[in-house]
Order: structure tokens, then C-alpha cells, then sequence
């Protein structure tokens, strides 16, 4: 479907109105995964854009070169998942350039990373961890993020993460962490709902109302996924953020809540990272995202139209 | 105190069972050997026991994933090779 399309598709959810301006301009599409190459080119009429790992086409210029022809046939954004930006030291400048230079290759819809750190005193945890939630970190990805900004040229949007610890040494709740690093960098979010499904099961808060303390104004871009319940050690589950399931309801359901609480155009991203389903299962939860960010719309529309 | 210590040390129990086993054994020991303020040490003492193995488990998981990953990486070249060639 195209983007033209997927707009007459949410509009004619949403119903006509003001607001529905918004869901006009939301759009919907896919992780770029080399199993899903083929299904995404098949039906890119469907998809309107694809996140490609910008990680995986550093220092590769013959990739740089295929990846622009891509950039021809559907929009593409980039997503870092190695810069470790919230973290109280300072990212190398070299990591940083590198994604400046693979952004003036490509020219992305936009690009994003993560509010983590990957590695810390040469150690390389080798997948995003949450450092304290504290004064200092935020001081420290702030800066990250304003140098990041200035030596790629543009601010990219941060994504919360999935933890199974909540952060040792952390003061503040995660809503306020995040929602300070964003103001103090002045980055908008990339707000990924199986994230905060995983981390309200995991650290018992309500999802709902986490979406309702970070500010909805920052809200730019979404990633859907599915995961799975694991067991503690202690007799307890935790969910595990693979990306190896489909989409569960309560992040559906978070999806509308998040379309109800923004004004800002949303770009959805649907996430899978093996047991891959048919192209046509994938197609269909990227369907039913456009159908449930028009609901949010419209629920968005009666709220602004009905006075006090 | 210092932020980049504590993350340090975080990192370094994430990867290390071998640390991890140290810490578990004496929690305030090991955070001030590793130069931990006593707020920040103290603070360790709370740490959530299940999800730092967890956590753990997942980090090393994703570790070992890696390895596979350049074959994924050469069938994305081949593939978007293909897509070059084809739309020139």
C-alpha cells in the first residue's frame, strides 16, 4: 500500500475533522532484515518506509552504494544500535562520524539510537544496558546527544529501552530519565511500546500511565514488536524483548493510546528478528497498525472537539 | 563519586560470571575495591539478584549471536547487489 493509500485507509477510520490531518501523515512499515529482503521489495506498495541497522554498513561503501538504490524504491531511516549515547562518558568522535557520514549517504527520513550504553572502561557489553537512571547520566547523554546532533548534522530520536534489571544505582524513575534527557538535548522520541509492555510487567508499572508522564509532544516515531515470557530463577517471568513473536494486544492497545496522546505525524516501525512468519502475516500487523493509530485519531479529534 | 566507575562496574558484572560470583559473595567489598563511593556501594546492596542473572544471560546471548551475523551481512550484500543491478 502506498503512502497515499494508507492515507485514505486511516482517514476513512478516522473519520473527516481537523485532526485527522495527523493520521493522514502517520505511516507504517518494516525492520529491514536480510530473510524479509524479498517480501519487503515484493509489496514495498504496502510499506511506507523500511529502518535499516545503520550498523551493519559502517566502513562498507559497496553496501553504502546498494543501500542509496534501495533509498530510491521506499523512504528509509536509520537505526544505530552501537553508539552508546546514554552514558556518562563521552562517545568517540570516530563511532559518531560514522553514522554522520553514512546519513549524508543516504539522507533518512531521519535516524535514531538508543538511551543505553553498550560499552563501558573497554568492556563491550555487546547489547543495550540501562546505565543509572541519575543526574549524572542524564548530563552525560545530553551531552552525547547535542555533539552526536552537531557532527551528523541532524538530532536523532532516542529510544527507550527493554530491561529485565531495573538499573542499579538509579534515582530517578524511568519516565523522569527519559524525559529530561530529551529536554535537556532537546531530541525527540522513538517510543518503543514492547518496550514499555515489557518493562511495566517486568518492573511493575502501569504502561498506560508511563505513556501519560513522558511528554507525548516528543513523540516522533514507534516501534512495535512481539516477545515472550521467560521464567526466573526465583519462580517469577519477566518478558524478554526478542522480537520473535507477533504483535501481543496490550501493545496494540498502547499504540492507540500513544496515537491518542500525539499531535506529531508517527512513523510506525514493525520489528522481527527471526522465526519470521509469510510476508502476508507481517503485512497484516502492519494493516492493523494503521487501524488502530486511526482509532487513536479519532479519539485524539472528539478530545479536542468536546469543550473543557 | 563517579558515574563512569559505576558504570564500569556495572558492565563488568554484566559480562563477567566470574565477577558477578565475587560481588554475590560480598557486595560492599567488591563495589568499594572498585573505587565506589559508599552511597554507590550501599546502593548495590539492593540490587536485584534475579534480573542482573537475567539480564546477564540475555547480554551473553546477544554475544553469541553476533557470530552468525556476518553471514546475515553477506546475504544482505548479495541481495541488495542484486537490487543495484537490477534497477540500473
Amino acid at each position: 500500500m502506498a503512502a497515499a493509500d494508507a492515507v485514505e485507509e486511516a482517514a476513512g477510520v478516522a473519520d473527516a475533522g481537523a485532526e485527522t490531518m495527523n493520521a493522514s501523515c502517520d505511516t507504517v512499515g518494516i525492520g529491514w532484515r536480510p530473510e524479509l529482503a524479498a517480501g519487503i521489495l515484493d509489496h514495498h506498495d504496502r510499506i511506507d518506509l523500511v529502518e535499516v541497522i545503520a550498523d551493519d554498513f559502517f566502513g562498507e561503501p559497496r553496501r553504502v552504494r546498494a543501500l542509496k538504490t534501495l533509498s530510491t524504491q521506499v523512504p528509509i531511516t536509520l537505526h544505530g544500535v552501537g553508539l552508546g549515547l546514554a552514558s556518562a562518558s563521552a562517545v568517540e568522535t570516530w563511532r559518531i562520524e560514522r553514522m554522520a557520514h553514512l546519513v549524508e549517504s543516504i539522507s533518512p527520513l531521519f535516524w535514531s539510537e538508543h538511551l543505553a550504553f553498550v560499552r563501558a572502561d573497554g568492556i563491550e557489553i555487546g547489547h543495550l544496558a540501562a546505565p543509572p537512571r541519575s543526574d549524572a547520566t542524564v548530563d552525560g547523554a545530553a551531552e552525547n546527544l547535542l555533539r552526536a546532533s552537531r557532527i551528523v548534522g541532524v538530532k536523532p530520536f532516542m529510544e527507550n529501552i527493554a530491561t529485565l534489571i531495573e538499573p542499579p544505582g538509579s534515582a530517578l524513575d524511568e519516565a523522569s530519565w527519559i524525559s529530561k534527557i530529551l529536554s535537556a538535548s532537546d531530541c525527540d522520541l522513538l517510543l518503543d511500546l514492547h518496550n514499555v509492555f515489557a518493562n511495566g510487567l517486568n518492573h511493575g508499572y502501569d504502561p498506560k500511565e508511563f505513556l501519560r508522564q513522558i511528554p507525548a509532544g516528543r513523540i516522533r516515531a514507534i516501534h512495535i514488536a512481539g516477545g515472550k515470557l521467560i521464567s526466573a530463577p526465583d519462580g517469577t517471568q519477566r518478558v524478554l524483548d526478542d522480537h520473535l513473536h507477533d504483535v501481543p494486544d496490550p501493545v496494540f492497545d498502547l499504540l492507540e493510546e500513544a496515537a491518542a496522546l500525539s499531535l506529531n505525524p508517527l512513523s510506525v516501525i514493525l520489528e522481527r528478528d527471526g522465526s519470521y512468519p509469510s510476508m502476508e502475516s507481517l503485512l497484516a500487523e502492519v494493516s492493523q497498525a494503521r487501524q488502530v493509530l486511526a482509532r487513536g485519531r479519532t479519539r485524539r479529534a472528539e478530545r479536542v472537539e468536546v469543550p473543557g | 563519586m563517579s558515574a563512569k566507575q559505576f558504570e564500569a562496574f556495572l558492565a563488568r558484572l554484566y559480562v563477567d560470571a566470574d565477577s558477578r560470583a565475587r560481588f554475590r559473595a560480598n557486595p560492599l567489598a567488591e563495589a568499594k575495591n572498585a573505587g565506589l563511593s559508599n552511597a554507590e556501594s550501599k546502593a548495590l546492596e539492593n540490587i536485584d539478584w534475579v534480573g542482573l542473572e537475567m539480564a546477564s544471560q540475555s547480554f551473553a546471548n546477544k554475544r553469541e549471536l553476533r557470530r552468525p551475523r556476518s553471514r546475515f551481512s553477506s546475504l544482505t550484500d548479495r541481495l541488495l547487489r542484486l537490487i543495484s543491478f537490477l534497477i540500473s
